[in-house]
């Protein structure tokens, strides 16, 4: 029974958890999915997941929505497309390719994104996560953002509407562009992550956040405790960070200054990287339950480095990380042991 | 034809820096230049100069009852000039415009109302006002003699030009004189100062007229000739034992000789003779700030302020010290054979960490290398100041933002732009530091009589000789001025810094300057360069320092460089045109992405100019354009005799250094990448990657440096950087060390697993050691 229910996981994890729209909507005709969902619970009472099963990843399937939007010049049109190709690219290597969405160059218009998120509407169940990115140019007059695309642009309200259609209660919805900062209230839900590129509506020069968006969700990059999970938290703040250090580099006047507003950031998985894509079975769960433990332990010996000699800190770090390495074999055994189907 | 650009290149970088240190001899000094001014217009009144007596005898309270009496005088302009002799600035503003409402004709209210802005430090507002009066009456002489004044203040080349046109309509004016012998002295022509001089000396006694400014300028001359000023400041004390102005004079031109301690003495009696001097109080705080004396500093701006709260100077430099413990300031021991010398650096403390290893390396090869080659042992501390907002440094070296400076020196304090100040790619921080620090050996070994063209030009020439990016760059400019027939005599050419005459003439001096230590060089060899720099060890002129050592007139001198300058550039003098052509089409063919045509026309262009590696570089174009072909080798080719005349591009050298890795040239490959630490430090990608490599390389203690860097720049991220420093401190055998380093790692990122492995791996041979 095990051995079925991690070779389900299997299957969860590499395909079913970025669902595709067709299989989304045969859902509830598909045998495997209510026993993954069972797996999945047992394993969300684990405190191995502390970190992986708040995040994301841990249930429910991931959708992934991108619209590159008018760029105005050549050169805009072209990154505007690299980016968002890129991204969606990352998001297909996990999922369905229908599970992903990208709208551009002409197909991005103001219709092609309300029809595309009715779809995702439609599709979308209250414990999924969608991503939802937006990518080109915005606009602010005072009143009203606009997303500017081919034909007539969306309203910040517009767009608000349509979001708030979605089911799903796990949302991060990244607004890239210029002006968004005058979404970052409007947009904010009880479940949903808003990350804009600018703090407000007045910042309206063509932004930079996409570029360093992108490369934190789809590289190594921004994965500062290196756990091969980028979190919305750990991408906004490398996004942010290299937005400011290229503006420092060019010697030039910031003119954006990235948002992030919403709960939850840091457990909000947008990327899943090298172990992270891999499976987990019961008994790599327990490893990861007794991770977790030892991860509490760290930070508590953490938080006591100033009370703590520099001595004693340090022994009572080598402890706690000796075993968390020694633990991390193990689980790394564990798992290529499910890969390899033994 | 393409221009150079001030980017690019560590020529440009020796360009921008020419620039600054001409702004910063002009706004330096200015505070000290127009101290006691007097009014020797033959328009002003009876009345007024009845007490202007007292007061040019230092009879204050007379002074102050007999301005007093004038307040209500029914003429404006007298009781306007009543007001700012009694210091109510604001009122005699007030009383100019209303002069000048009165009257939309009035010349002499404009003049005057002009000269109070000049006070004021306002010059833009004063020029505007004497074109005015000049509008209204273009013959008035005095107007002129604002104007020119104004532009003199600024050190523009309209200066003299406007003043020797003044002197030709009326040569009986003192202030035309005065002026004509302070920008004589300023420009080191002490026998034409001397002349302007005794005509004034001729002018007041006939009109009647107070010789403070004379006294002050003769005793000026003595100290230029190194004879003791002491008779002239006594006479002039004599007649006015509270004339500050004599030392504040004094101090205006040891300042201009880069004298800062001899200024500061002067500075100090100008204040004692006259605490109401706020000028010299200003500059006595901005020459203490230059010293390194910041408590003092800050004492007498504050003075200076409040006595004068309308020079930006003075609230510039207030303003910087109120952030100066936004800086860390530390005391570092360098061992150069049998010598211990002390730097000290003062670097802002976000950016410390990354900074002071790389500028105490600089600092230590700098150090060897300058004092081997010219004979000098530093007396005393140098010290680094590197500001990260450029508005900060040209604060602390002219105490105006806004200006363009890269680097300056003062004796033995070196101030300049952090590279964070400038976008990447806009200048070689390395290669400003090493020319700045050519200065504190040339300067210092003289006692700061080294004329300014060959302390430019021997900066220059270390840039090109032995700096971080040795090779000679030589920018169109220069090149043009050659071809023009413009460059200046050697005798003259520190004109060429002081008063530009035609655009960019600054610049091409500083190029002229390096031009003639590289022929002194190559054609007498460099001892002759080192022994014309210690004929300055006592005062000579330039012309005499050629002749002792090389045998010969300046004339000759300045006969043989032209030749040796035009065969150096024989081939691109003839070829100009074509140059200018070629390089056209090879950017026109690489903007259309017609990769074989631009190499065609970048190859040609190359050829003719090598030593072109600034913005827009052939080298750089043919690099690209043969990489996009897929000629990787050649293109590799390319960007190697790019970087060997000089270039430092970091976009170019990081392509450079990755194509030599691939060709299996690693060893190569990391010196380009550690060469790229002295044009863009603040690079954590590169810092990893060099480390990565250096450590590959088993030179540990250089991969540790890099590591640490790259943790000081990486503090939302330090994993890596910990786990690099704890490999390379086992590597070097300190083991504690690389437990502590491998524990952070971890403890920033618990499942990092090289970490981990890492640390499993040290417990287990701890183990077996134990």
């Amino acid at each position: 029974m095990e051995r079925v229910c991690s070779r389900r996981f299997e299957v969860g994890t590499r395909s079913t958890t970025r669902r595709s729209f067709a299989a989304v909507n045969r859902r509830s005709a598909a045998p495997g999915s209510a026993y993954i969902a069972t797996c999945s619970r047992r394993i969300a009472s684990l405190a191995a997941f502390l970190v992986l099963l708040a995040s994301s990843r841990g249930w429910g399937a991931e959708y992934t929505f991108i619209v590159a939007g008018l760029g105005g010049e050549p050169q805009y049109e072209a990154r505007f497309r690299e980016q968002a190709n890129a991204l969606a690219a990352f998001a297909r290597q996990s999922a369905d390719a229908d599970a992903v969405i990208v709208l551009s160059g002409p197909e991005a218009t103001r219709n092609a994104v309300r029809r595309a998120l009715t779809t995702l509407t439609q599709s979308v169940q209250a414990q999924d996560a969608v991503t939802i990115v937006l990518i080109g140019h915005g606009s602010f007059d005072g009143e009203d953002y606009r997303l500017n695309l081919p034909g007539p642009d969306p309203t910040g309200r517009e767009l608000a509407a349509w979001f708030d259609q979605l089911p799903s209660r796990r949302q991060l919805i990244v607004n890239a562009t210029s002006a968004s900062g005058a979404v970052a209230e409007d947009w904010k839900r009880k479940h949903r992550i808003v990350i804009t590129a600018t703090k407000s509506g007045g910042e309206r020069t063509a932004t930079r956040f996409a570029q360093h968006w992108t490369a934190a969700a789809t590289t190594t990059a921004a994965d500062v405790n290196k756990d091969d999970l980028v979190t919305a938290a750990e991408a906004f703040d490398y996004a942010r960070r290299q937005v400011e250090t290229a503006f420092k580099a060019d010697a030039a006047l910031a003119t954006e200054h990235a948002r992030l507003e919403g709960e939850n950031a840091s457990t909000f998985a947008v990327a899943g990287l090298g172990a992270a894509h891999a499976s987990a079975g019961p008994e790599t769960a327990g490893l990861l339950a007794q991770r977790g433990a030892l991860e509490l332990r760290l930070n508590e010996v953490k938080e006591r480095k100033t009370a703590l000699t520099e001595e004693a800190y340090y022994d009572e770090l080598e402890q706690v990380l000796v075993k968390l390495a020694l633990l991390q074999r193990r689980i790394d055994a564990s798992r290529t042991s499910i890969e390899g189907g033994g | 034809m393409r221009s150079m650009t001030p980017s690019g290149a560590s020529g440009a970088t020796l360009l921008s820096t020419a620039i600054a240190a001409c702004v910063l001899a002009t706004l330096a000094v200015f505070g000290a230049a127009h101290a006691g001014a007097i009014d020797y217009d033959p328009r002003r009144s009876a009345s007024l100069r009845v007490c202007d007596d007292h007061q040019q005898h230092g009879r204050i309270e007379q002074a102050r009852k007999c301005y007093s009496l004038l307040l209500t005088d029914s003429n404006l302009i007298t009781q306007a000039e009543a007001r700012w002799a009694l210091g109510d600035l604001r009122a005699a503003n007030e009383l100019f415009r209303r002069a000048v409402q009165d009257n939309d004709r009035a010349v002499q209210a404009r003049v005057r109302w002009g000269w109070l802005f000049v006070q004021t430090h306002q010059y833009a507002d004063a020029a505007e006002l004497f074109r005015q009066a000049l509008r209204i009456f273009p013959k008035d002489v005095h107007a002129k003699l604002g104007l020119a004044q104004t532009f003199a203040e600024r050190f523009e080349g309209q200066a003299k030009p406007l003043l020797e046109e003044v002197l030709r309509e009326n040569d009986e004016l003192p202030a035309a004189h005065v002026l004509a012998a302070r920008m004589a002295l300023e420009e080191g022509q002490l026998a034409a100062a001397e002349r302007a001089l005794d005509r004034a000396a001729q002018l007041t006694a006939q009109q009647k007229q107070p010789p403070l400014e004379i006294y002050a300028l003769r005793a000026a001359v003595e100290l230029s000739r190194e004879r003791s000023p002491h008779a002239w400041i006594q006479r002039a004390l004599d007649y006015n034992p509270r004339y500050g102005a004599v030392f504040a004079t004094l101090a205006h031109f040891e300042v201009m000789r880069r004298r800062y301690r001899e200024a500061t003495v002067l500075l100090r009696r100008a204040v004692e003779v006259q605490p109401d001097l706020w000028s010299a109080h200003a500059e006595l705080g901005a020459n203490l700030l230059r010293l390194g004396d910041v408590a003092e500093a800050r004492s007498h701006l504050a003075t200076a302020y409040s006595g004068d709260p309308y020079s930006p100077t003075t609230v510039n430099s207030l303003r910087l010290l109120d952030r100066i413990d936004e800086f860390e300031t530390t005391t570092a021991h360098v061992e150069i054979g049998a010598h211990v010398y002390q730097v000290k650096t003062r670097l802002h403390r976000d950016e410390a960490a990354v900074l002071r290893p790389y500028a105490l390396d600089l600092a230590q090869r700098g150090i060897d290398a300058f004092s081997k080659r010219y004979g000098f042992t530093l007396r005393e501390p140098m010290s680094l100041e590197l500001y990260p907002d450029h508005d900060d440094f040209a604060v602390r070296v002219a105490a105006l933002p806004g200006i363009g400076l890269l680097g300056v020196t003062f004796g033995y304090v070196i101030a300049m732009d952090s590279p964070s100040g400038r976008a990447v790619g806009d200048f070689h921080w390395g290669g400003t530091l090493w020319h700045e620090m050519a200065h504190v050996f040339t300067l210092e070994a003289t006692e700061h009589r080294v004329p300014r063209w060959l302390s430019e030009g021997i900066s220059v020439f270390e840039e090109w000789r032995t700096g971080p990016t040795p090779g000679v760059a030589v920018p169109p400019e220069a090149i043009m001025a050659l071809k023009e027939n413009r460059l200046l005599p050697v005798a003259a050419l520190d004109s060429g810094f002081i008063r530009p005459s035609y655009p960019n003439q600054v610049q091409v001096s500083y190029v002229q300057a390096g031009l003639l230590c590289l022929f002194i060089e190559e054609r007498f060899g460099f001892e002759h360069l080192a022994a014309l720099l210690r004929q300055f060890t006592r005062n000579v002129s330039t012309e005499q320092a050629v002749a002792n050592v090389f045998r010969m007139s300046s004339e000759e001198f300045d006969r043989q460089f032209d030749a040796y300058a035009r065969a150096r550039y024989q081939t691109l003098l003839a070829h100009m045109d074509e140059w200018d052509e070629q390089q056209e089409r090879a950017h026109e063919a690489a903007e259309k992405e017609q990769w074989a045509d631009a190499v065609e026309a970048a190859r040609r262009a190359a050829a003719l100019y090598p030593e072109h590696i600034g913005s827009g570089s052939p080298h750089l174009l043919l690099a690209h354009a043969l990489d996009k072909l897929g000629r990787r080798r050649e293109a590799l080719a390319a960007l190697e005799r790019y970087y060997t005349a000089g270039g430092w591009d970091p976009a170019a050298l990081r392509d450079l250094a990755h194509w030599l890795e691939e060709a299996g040239r690693p060893r190569e490959s990391i010196a380009v990448l550690a060469a790229l630490n002295y044009a863009d430090p603040l690079n954590p990608a590169q810092h990893e990657e060099l480390g990565e490599r250096l450590l590959s390389e088993a030179q540990n203690a250089a991969a540790l440096r890099e590591f640490q860097a790259l943790l000081a720049l990486s503090a939302q991220d330090p994993a890596a950087a910990y786990f690099g420093a704890a490999r390379a401190h086992r590597a070097l055998g300190d083991a504690a060390a690389s437990r502590r380093n491998v524990l952070d790692a971890l403890a920033a990122a618990p499942h990092f697993k090289p970490a981990q492995e890492f640390l499993l791996q040290m417990i287990e041979e701890r183990q077996n050691n134990e």
